[in-house]
C-alpha cells in the first residue's frame, strides 16, 4: 500500500464490480491486509422503504427475523458455524439501507458466503418466533429510551416531515412497535419485495482476489430470483414555514436545542450536497468560530454537532448543541442562527475553505484504517448510488468547491421557512 | 521507558502513548486527579500553543488525540498521514511533556467531567450506570471503589496544582510504554524516545493495590430514577486475569455462556431468543466499559484484579424479578453441570480465530502488546492459541466450580418504582413469566422452578442523585 493524498483518487485500492444476470451486484475490493476478510450484504431497503401506514420500524425489525433461521440452518446450527468460523458478525438498519456484515478469516469465507445465501434466500421462521423477537425490538426500544437524543430525532422528523418516510426514525414509532407481533404475515411481503438479487449489493473487502470471490458468488448466489417489487415513496411536499416542538424530559438533562433546515438528497453530479457538507465542518466542527465563542469561550455549550447526513431523498441539515445553563438556550439559539445567517451572506475565506477540503480528504483516508473499516465506508456510499465511483466523484466535487458555491447553497438552504426547531429539557418538578 | 513499535509501509502512523498509572493513585480526596490530568493534556492546550492553536492547526489534518484513564494504565492515542506526521508531531509533543494548564481549559474540562458523570452516566446511561455502581459495590474501601471520573463534589474541589502534582508524581519514564506503528521514517524511533527522554526517571511509589475482600453475603442495590426498564448488572470479584493458569479455561467458559453482543450464548438463547426478556444478555471476566457501543473491547484497560459479572439488557418492570432469577439460576447450572463437550470445542475452535479480529487496527495492535507486557504474556492471539491447545473440557469445569459460585453476589437495579421490585425479592414472591405466544413445556417447566427460586439477598435502596455525588 503506498498513497499520497495528492493523486486524484481519494479511495487507495482498486475495486472490482460484476453485476450477476438475478441484478445482484458484488463489489470486491482487494485490501493489503493480510489473511482477514469483511463480507458486507447492503440490502437497499431501510426505515425508508416502510411507506405503508402503522409499519413504521419494520425494515430493522425484520433485520432481526434474519437470524431467526432456516431449515438448514436452524439458529443453533447458523450460530454454531459462525462461532467454528471465529467471526465477528452484526447487523445494522437505518433509513436508506439494512447491511449484515461479517469479518473473518480467508479460510472461512466460502462456508459464511455459502449460509448466508442460504438465509437471503430460504428464510423461515414461526409465528411464534416472530412474536418473540417483537419483544426483543421493544427492549431494544426501551434501553435507548434512557438517552435524550434519540427523543429529539424522532421528535424533529415527526415535526419536519408530512409525508415522506424520512418523519419516522428507524426505530419507528412506539404505537407501531408495540403492534409488531401482529404482523407475521407482512412479514412475509416485505421479504418477498425487498430480499432480492436486484436490492441487494454484495461487498469483499480484504486479503481476497476478485475472480476467485466472483466465482464464489455465483456458485451460492446466482440463483437467487429476481423479485419485481418497485418502490413509490412519497415525496415531500416543500415546507413553507418555520416549525417548532418542545419536549418535557422526565429525568435530569441539560437542555439540548437542534435546528435543522431541509437539504437537499446526496448527489455525486452538482455541488449543492458537497457546499453543505463543507458547511457542516466550516460553521461547526471543533475549529469553527462557532465552537470558539460557545465551547471555548463563553463555555455556555459542551457539546456542539453538526451533520448533513447522507441520503438518497431529501433530508435534513442538523445541528445540535447541549447547554450548561438552561437560562442561555436563547443565546446560543442566536449565535447558531447567525452562523446560518453569515454563511449565507458573506463569502467564505478562501484559506479556511481549503483547510476544511484538506481535512475531509485525510478523514477519509484515516478512516480506511483495516478491512472492516474500508468495507464498512463502501456499504455507506454503496447504498447511496451502489457503486464505490460514487466516492471519487464526490472528492472530487469537494476539490472543485468555490466560497461563491457555499454562498449560493447556504443562502437557498437557510431559509427560515424550511427550518425546523427541537428543545428538550428537564420537565419542571 | 518501554518502546512498542510495528513499522510497515503504511500511509498512516499509530501512536499510542502509555503511563502505568491511574485512578488507583488518585490522592486521598482528589478523586478525578487522574481523569482531569489526562484530560487537560489530551483536549487543552501547551506551553506555546492555546487549546484554540491546537484545534485549529489539527483541523486540516483531520486529527485529535485522544485519551483514556482506567484504574492502573492512562493512554493517549493519535493517528495521522505520514504527509502530516512532522506538523502533527511537533505539536503532539508539546502537549503531552509541556502542557499549558491553562485555567480557561481546566474549568471547561472540569464542567465536562462533572457532566459526564451527572447528566451522562447517572441519568441518561442506564446499562453503564449499573455496571459501574456494581464496581463500587465490589470495590467498597478499595483503590478501585471510586469511578475513575472521580466523583461531582471530589472534582469541584480540585485545583490545577493537584493535576500538575499528579503529572509530575507519575507521567515518568519509568511508567512509560511508548507504543507506534504505520508509515514513519527511520528515524523517528530515536526521535520520540529522545524526546520522551526530558521526563522525570522515577515515579513516587505507587499506592499498592491488594486483592478486594470477597463478600460473605449477597446484596443488591436498587438505585431509583425514571425509566422505562430495569437495567441489571450482577458480579463478584474473581481472582483470575490473563497470565493466571485459569484465565483460558475460565474465558472459554464465559464466552460460552455469554459471549459480548454475540447470539451465541447460554444467557442470550435463555433469555433473549426463547424468552423475549430483552435486547441481549452477556457475561464477563474483564471490564469492558462502553460495551453498548463497542463490540470490541478497548485495549490498556489492564487490571490487576478483575470481576467476574452479567449483563443484563433492561428489562420490563414486571419482569425484573424472573430475569434476575433467571440470570442466576443459568450460572448455577453452568457452575454445577459444566460445558458439554460440543459447547466447548466450538468455543475453543472460535476464541483464538476471534482474538486475530480483535487486534484488526495498528491502534488495537499496539494497545493489546502493551497489555500483554503488564500481564507478562506473550501476544494476546498467541497466548490463546498456545494455551486453547492444551486445554480440556475437565479443566474448564475444574475451573468454573474453583471460581465462579452463586452466593455472596453483587447486584444492582436501576429503574423506576423499585420498592415493590425490592419487597418481592426479598419475601422470594414468585415471579411467575406470561407469554403470549405458545412455549414448549420444557421452557414452561423450567419457568415454574425459575419463578421460584429463592435468592437469599439482602437489599438497599437509594436515588439516583446520591451516585457519585
Amino acid at each position: 500500500m503506498n498513497t499520497s493524498m495528492a493523486e486524484d483518487q481519494v479511495l487507495p485500492f482498486p475495486y472490482h464490480q460484476h453485476d450477476f444476470e438475478n441484478g445482484l451486484r458484488l463489489v470486491t475490493v482487494p485490501v493489503p491486509y493480510p489473511n482477514i476478510v469483511s463480507l458486507y450484504i447492503v440490502v437497499h431497503a431501510g426505515s425508508r422503504n416502510e411507506v405503508e401506514e402503522g409499519r413504521s420500524g419494520f425494515a430493522h425489525f425484520f433485520e432481526h427475523m434474519m437470524f431467526r433461521g432456516t431449515p438448514a440452518f436452524p439458529p443453533d446450527r447458523y450460530e454454531a458455524v459462525l462461532q467454528e468460523t471465529g467471526a465477528s458478525s452484526n447487523a445494522y438498519t437505518d433509513d436508506d439501507r439494512t447491511v449484515y456484515h461479517t469479518t473473518l478469516t480467508r479460510a472461512d469465507f466460502e462456508t459464511v458466503l455459502a449460509m448466508e445465501a442460504d438465509r437471503f434466500m430460504n428464510l423461515a421462521y414461526s409465528l411464534e418466533d416472530f412474536q418473540t423477537e417483537a419483544l426483543a425490538v421493544y427492549g431494544e426500544y426501551n434501553k435507548d429510551s434512557a438517552e435524550p437524543v434519540n427523543k429529539l430525532f424522532e421528535v424533529l422528523r415527526d415535526t419536519a416531515f408530512d409525508r415522506h418516510t424520512y418523519k419516522h426514525t428507524t426505530m419507528g414509532f412506539l404505537r407501531d412497535i408495540e403492534r409488531m407481533p401482529s404482523m407475521y404475515d407482512y412479514s412475509r411481503t416485505f421479504f418477498d419485495r425487498f430480499y432480492r438479487p436486484e436490492y441487494t449489493t454484495i461487498i469483499v473487502t480484504g486479503d481476497v482476489e476478485p475472480d476467485e470471490i466472483r466465482t464464489l458468488v455465483q456458485r451460492h448466489w446466482g440463483h437467487w430470483a429476481r423479485g419485481s417489487y418497485q418502490i413509490s415513496i412519497p415525496s415531500e411536499p416543500a415546507q413553507n414555514g418555520a416549525r417548532q416542538a418542545s419536549i418535557p424530559w422526565p429525568s435530569h438533562t441539560l437542555p439540548y436545542l437542534l435546528i435543522a433546515h431541509k437539504s437537499p438528497a446526496y448527489c455525486d453530479a452538482g455541488v449543492d450536497c458537497a457546499a453543505l457538507d463543507l458547511v457542516s465542518f466550516l460553521g461547526f466542527s471543533a475549529s469553527s468560530p462557532l465552537y470558539e465563542k460557545l465551547v471555548l469561550e463563553e463555555q455556555s455549550v459542551d457539546v456542539l454537532w453538526a451533520s448533513n447526513a447522507d441520503h438518497i431523498d431529501p433530508y435534513l441539515f442538523s445541528v445540535m448543541a447541549r447547554v450548561k445553563d438552561p437560562a442561555r438556550l436563547p443565546d446560543v439559539q442566536s449565535a447558531i442562527l447567525a452562523t446560518f445567517h453569515s454563511f449565507s451572506t458573506t463569502p467564505i475565506d478562501t484559506g479556511k475553505l481549503e483547510e476544511a477540503k484538506s481535512h475531509l480528504r485525510y478523514r477519509f483516508a484515516l478512516s480506511l484504517n483495516n478491512t472492516e473499516a474500508v468495507a464498512s465506508n463502501l456499504a455507506h456510499y454503496i447504498s447511496l448510488r451502489r457503486t464505490p465511483e460514487t466516492i471519487d466523484r464526490l472528492y472530487r466535487l469537494y476539490a472543485q468547491l468555490t466560497p461563491e458555491d457555499i454562498l449560493r447553497v447556504a443562502r437557498w438552504c437557510f431559509q427560515s421557512a424550511a427550518r425546523t426547531t427541537v428543545t428538550l429539557q428537564q420537565e419542571a418538578e | 521507558m518501554q518502546l512498542i513499535s510495528l513499522p510497515d509501509s503504511s500511509p498512516l502512523v499509530t501512536l499510542r502513548i502509555l503511563f502505568r498509572t491511574g485512578s488507583a493513585q488518585d490522592p486521598e480526596g482528589k478523586g478525578g486527579a487522574a481523569w482531569m490530568t489526562a484530560l487537560q493534556l489530551a483536549s487543552g492546550g501547551s506551553r506555546t500553543r492555546s487549546n484554540k492553536e491546537i484545534l485549529d492547526a489539527f483541523f486540516p489534518l483531520a486529527t485529535s488525540v485522544g485519551s483514556q484513564v482506567d484504574k492502573e494504565m492512562i493512554a493517549f492515542s493519535a493517528e495521522t498521514h505520514r504527509d502530516n506526521l512532522d506538523a502533527f508531531y511537533e505539536i503532539f509533543r508539546a502537549m503531552l511533556l509541556d502542557p499549558g494548564w491553562r485555567s480557561d481549559d481546566f474549568q471547561r474540562l472540569r464542567d465536562d467531567a462533572v457532566n459526564y458523570l451527572e447528566s451522562g452516566l447517572r441519568a441518561q446511561n442506564d446499562e453503564e450506570f449499573a455496571k459501574e455502581m456494581l464496581y463500587q459495590c465490589i470495590y467498597r474501601d478499595h483503590p478501585y471503589e471510586r469511578h475513575n471520573a472521580g466523583s461531582i463534589s471530589s472534582l469541584k474541589t480540585l485545583t490545577l496544582s493537584d493535576l500538575r502534582e499528579f503529572y509530575t508524581a507519575h507521567f515518568t519514564r519509568e511508567n512509560l510504554t511508548i507504543c507506534l506503528a504505520g508509515g514513519y521514517p527511520a528515524d523517528f524511533e530515536r526521535r520520540i524516545r529522545q524526546d520522551f527522554s526530558c521526563l522525570p526517571p522515577k515515579a513516587r511509589p505507587q499506592q499498592p493495590i491488594a486483592a478486594p475482600a470477597s463478600g460473605t453475603e449477597s446484596n443488591v442495590l436498587f438505585i431509583e430514577k425514571p425509566a422505562r426498564g430495569v437495567a441489571i448488572s450482577l458480579g463478584f470479584p474473581i481472582g483470575v486475569r490473563r497470565g493466571h493458569p485459569d484465565f483460558p479455561a475460565l474465558l472459554l467458559a464465559t464466552s460460552a455462556l455469554g459471549q459480548h453482543r454475540m447470539s451465541s450464548g447460554r444467557l442470550f438463547n435463555r433469555m433473549r431468543q426463547i424468552r423475549g426478556l430483552n435486547y441481549g444478555d452477556y457475561a464477563y471476566i474483564e471490564y469492558f466499559p462502553g460495551g453498548m457501543y463497542s463490540l470490541e473491547p478497548e485495549p490498556n484497560l489492564a487490571r490487576s484484579h478483575q470481576i467476574f459479572q452479567l449483563w443484563i439488557r433492561p428489562v420490563e418492570h414486571h419482569h425484573a424479578h424472573f430475569a434476575l432469577r433467571l440470570a442466576i439460576f443459568e450460572l448455577d447450572r453452568l457452575i454445577r453441570h459444566g460445558l458439554d463437550a460440543e459447547e466447548f470445542e466450538r468455543t475453543r475452535r472460535f476464541l483464538p480465530k476471534y482474538s486475530k479480529l480483535l487486534l484488526k487496527t495498528k491502534d488495537a495492535e499496539l494497545g493489546y502488546l502493551a497489555d500483554s507486557a503488564f500481564y507478562q504474556i506473550p501476544p494476546y492471539p498467541e497466548y490463546l492459541e498456545r494455551t486453547f491447545a492444551q486445554l480440556t473440557l475437565e479443566q474448564v469445569n475444574a475451573a468454573i466450580g474453583r471460581h465462579l459460585h452463586t452466593d455472596s453476589l453483587q447486584v444492582v437495579m436501576v429503574g423506576e418504582d423499585l420498592a415493590a421490585l425490592r419487597d418481592g425479592i426479598l419475601a422470594n414472591r414468585p415471579s411467575p413469566l406470561e407469554y403470549t405466544t405458545p412455549k414448549p413445556d420444557e421452557i414452561l417447566t423450567e419457568d415454574v422452578e425459575v419463578a421460584n427460586l429463592a435468592l437469599n439477598l439482602k437489599a438497599r435502596l437509594m436515588p439516583a442523585e446520591d451516585a457519585f455525588a
